[in-house]
């Protein structure tokens, strides 16, 4: 990375670990949930934007991680950071059963599947005793919410870098060989399965940690909204609309888009769903490959940008 | 010379077309052995089946004398063999540089597990074949012959031991068909084996040291440039049949 | 015994709507290679356009599903013509996107154009049933299932025997073959488009018969459509139909004998195993 762009990001993270000083409590809340997504879309980041395989099963790893905080400090009575450490064993757990068979799948079906599951585990995780069944369970209280905020940035910095490591890293140029040309990058020797099981745990352990984090943040969990598909598509949609397979794309998309939804539905209330749909839609048709590459391209073509994504696409 | 790479009695079939049948060959250790045949004569299958991309309905093939029919196609690069492909298809969100490093990142024995090394790697290799200019270039920026090129810096920086190279002069002009041919004879002076696909047959003929000829999935004919070119049946399978 | 056999009924009657359901997404999905992950919205909207011929013109729904059809036509021509023709050569997550937003946009107008109550079209004879042995048939369930055969059954002689039937799966197929034989691709794939959503709007109305319509059914409606789209595969409406039973009978089953939370699990458990069974990469799959 440049010296002048390390220097910035230095800066802009410095800057958001100040929030809980200068900010109200109000915009510390705001501020911990955009971290908190901006964690889920960088964490998927690695499986769907560098190895190209879209997961729709991210919400499980969440779910997981939530179920296992909540586990360990409700039924075993263990510290925070042991269920943060159940939940990403789970995670990992998860990801290398279930992932073997799920990466076989290409495409959509992949993504397909990763939803089917996460329906099954929802479903199962209502009918588990030791997990509250349907009535979910409550946590210990702690109300330090400029703790929890300092704890989600750190998670956004950690899976950051983790994603800066990827890409100058032999692991991160074999999942974006997988992205680009999966056959050929086997016939170069890339062990295609091996890679894309480690992507898919790295990816559920970030998702995981942000679910445990959550879960205790907000001290209450049920299996619906614990593993709830509409969390996994919004981390997409950040992702995707700040650019996939970026370095700060995902993170630029989460702010941006928790930002304006947040101004629209203090404005113009239930207007938030509406707008959120309409900007997907012009995104993918006018800047489908996201902010990043809007950004980068914008300079040399200008508003033909625009009409050349149109008539790259269109029949 | 030792037989490097040997093919026994391999067929392949697909739900009722049988692609390759019973085709037996070797590979000697440092030859050039070209392979030609009309189209859909199972040329590339059979190319996908030694690289592992395909895997053979019965027969053996033999990697320096052990068998590799089971092996799955990373496993088959990490031992040394390199492919380049029919239909060009670099990664192409990587530069030109990157796309080799990915060879050299991941090729024979494992490959080298540090960025920096490989890519220099991978300028050697661009400058074998001529691409060292191209370097930093998007994959996707590069025409035709280039891209024919970088398949062979991206084979090449594997550091493979049997190299298949599948239609590398398609679609080039004299001069550049005349370029290839130094770089493979290059390629083969450093000490690796090659099996090379090719329909410009005045190109193979001065190149390769054995020619193997395949029609409808079947060996038809193996043995000198000049014999096999005169073999009636091979006349036959690219001309058809003679009619006065 | 009577137990299970009315179950298995049930399950019948309802794995018939699933199946006209589905029908349209799988026609989109596996001719045009579009994921509509909006299709249940487009279900939502048939209900609601019976309900409103029903309520405020007292048109029989089974009567009016021709006008519903044809009015979610116009409306899939329009949408395919305008935008979706402007990403279909794009990567497939885009209209994985795409189509999400659309739902996330449809979703909100009905919530404001209908409020988020729930509705029932109860025509007269809603409350009806035949007596077939030890077996109940209500006359709206029966009614529903018999349209959706009937549905099915045209889908298939469309698709497989008729000419713009095979004009459809040709240009589908081979875009630049399809055009130099003077097929224009924009407008079949409106076409087929349109075909797909009107097939979404035909279930809705008969969906609002025997069930209760809000805004928000689309979402559920769409998974349980994908489930059996895959099950029963993409090319073939007649395959749809297989699914769409097959989950039906499914779904009565495990709620009579696990438990009605269950019903998901076995759905969804069951396409996951699918998905596994099948060799890797289904590339075969003009999807």
């Amino acid at each position: 990375m440049k010296p002048g762009r390390a220097i910035l990001a230095l800066a802009a993270a410095a800057v958001l670990a100040g929030v809980p000083w200068y900010g109200s409590d109000v915009l510390v809340q705001f501020g911990i949930n955009t971290l908190l997504l901006a964690v889920l879309a960088q964490g998927w980041n690695i499986i769907g934007g560098y190895a190209g395989y879209a997961s729709f099963g991210n919400s499980v790893f969440y779910g997981l991680g939530s179920y296992g905080v909540a586990i360990a400090m409700v039924q075993w009575e263990l510290p925070f950071a042991a269920g943060l450490a159940l939940g990403a064993a789970l995670a990992v757990a998860f990801a290398l059963l279930l992932g073997m068979p799920v990466l076989r799948l290409r495409g959509h079906y992949f993504a397909i599947a990763t939803l089917a599951l996460a329906q099954v585990m929802t479903a199962i995780v209502s009918n588990v005793e030791l997990a509250g069944q349907n009535i979910g369970l409550v946590l210990p209280p702690l109300n330090n919410d400029p703790l929890f905020y300092e704890l989600s940035l750190g998670l956004l910095v950690l899976a950051t870098l983790t994603v800066a490591w990827l890409t100058r890293s032999k692991f991160g140029f074999g999942l974006i060989a997988i992205r680009e040309n999966e056959e050929g990058a086997a016939v170069m020797g890339v062990n295609t399965t091996l890679y894309k099981v480690a992507a898919f745990a790295l990816s559920g352990v970030f998702s995981a940690l942000a679910g445990g984090i959550h879960a205790y943040w907000i001290t209450f969990l049920d299996p619906e909204s614990a593993f709830d598909i509409s969390l996994n598509v919004k981390m997409i949609i950040m992702a995707v609309f700040g650019g996939a397979g970026t370095l700060l794309g995902p993170v630029v998309g989460a702010f941006s888009l928790s930002a304006i939804s947040e101004l629209l539905s203090s404005e113009i209330t239930s207007a938030a769903g509406l707008f959120f749909g309409a900007v997907i839609v012009a995104a993918v048709v006018l800047m489908p490959r996201g902010l990043a590459d809007l950004l980068r391209r914008y300079r040399k073509s200008g508003w033909r940008y625009f009409i050349e994504n149109i008539r790259a696409h269109r029949l | 010379m030792s037989a490097i790479l040997e093919i026994r009695n391999v067929t392949r079939r697909f739900a009722g077309l049988v692609a390759v049948n019973q085709v037996s060959f070797t590979l000697a250790e440092g030859e050039i052995l070209g392979l030609i045949g009309p189209n859909g004569a199972g040329k590339t299958t059979l190319v996908s089946l030694i690289s592992g991309t395909l895997a053979p309905t019965q027969g053996e093939i033999l990697y320096q004398g052990k068998p590799i029919g089971d092996l799955p196609a990373y496993r088959r690069a990490r031992l040394g063999i390199g492919r380049t492909f029919q239909i060009m298809r670099p990664f192409p969100g990587l530069s030109v540089l990157d796309n080799v490093a990915v060879g050299a990142l991941f090729g024979r024995g494992g490959g080298q597990p540090d960025l920096s090394k490989a890519r220099e790697q991978a300028r050697a290799c661009l400058d074998f074949v001529g691409l060292g200019r191209a370097a930093g270039q998007r994959a996707e920026e590069l025409g035709g012959p280039g891209r024919k090129r970088l398949e062979l810096a991206k084979a090449l920086a594997m550091q493979p031991q049997v190299l298949l190279c599948d239609e590398v002069m398609a679609g080039l002009n004299l001069v550049e068909i005349d370029e290839v041919i130094d770089v493979i004879r290059k390629v083969r002076a450093s000490g690796i084996s090659v099996l090379v696909i090719e329909h410009v047959i005045k190109a193979i003929k001065s190149l390769s040291d054995r020619l193997l000829v395949l029609h409808h999935g079947e060996k038809i004919a193996d043995g000198a440039p000049d014999e096999v070119l005169a073999n009636a049946e091979v006349v036959q399978a690219y001309l058809g049949r003679r009619r006065a | 015994m009577d137990l299970l056999a009315q179950i298995l009924v049930n399950g019948i009657l309802l794995g018939g709507l699933y199946a006209v359901m589905a029908q349209g997404l799988a026609l989109v999905w596996g001719v045009l290679n579009i994921v509509n992950l909006a299709h249940g919205a487009f279900i939502m909207l048939g209900a609601y356009a019976s309900w409103y011929l029903y309520t405020d013109l007292g048109v029989d729904p089974f009567l009016g599903l021709p006008a519903t059809a044809a009015a979610l036509f116009a409306l899939g021509y329009v949408l395919q013509r305008g935008l979706l023709n402007l990403v279909v050569r794009a990567p497939m997550f885009n209209t994985l996107l795409i189509t999400f937003g659309l739902e996330v946009v449809l979703t909100y107008l009905a919530q404001l154009a209908f409020s988020a109550d729930f509705r029932t079209i109860n025509p007269p004879y809603a409350g009806d049933s035949y007596a077939l042995g030890p077996v109940t048939l209500p006359v709206a369930r029966l009614a529903a299932f018999g349209v959706a055969l009937a549905l099915t059954l045209a889908m298939w002689l469309f698709l497989l025997h008729s000419r713009l039937g095979r004009a459809i799966r040709a240009t589908a197929q081979n875009l630049v073959a399809a055009r130099l034989y003077g097929v224009e691709p924009r407008h079949l794939y409106a076409v087929t488009f349109g075909l797909g959503l009107a097939l979404a709007g035909a279930a809705g109305g008969l969906y609002g018969t025997v069930s209760q319509v809000n805004p928000y059914i689309g979402a559920t409606l769409t998974a349980k459509c994908f489930a059996i789209s895959i099950i029963g595969g993409l090319d073939n409406p007649l395959g749809v139909m297989v699914g769409g039973l097959f989950l039906g009978i499914v779904e009565s089953l495990t709620t009579l004998y696990v438990g009605p939370t269950f019903a998901d699990v076995a759905s969804f458990g069951i396409l996951v195993l699918v998905l596994f069974l099948r060799p890797s990469g289904l590339l075969g799959r003009a999807a």
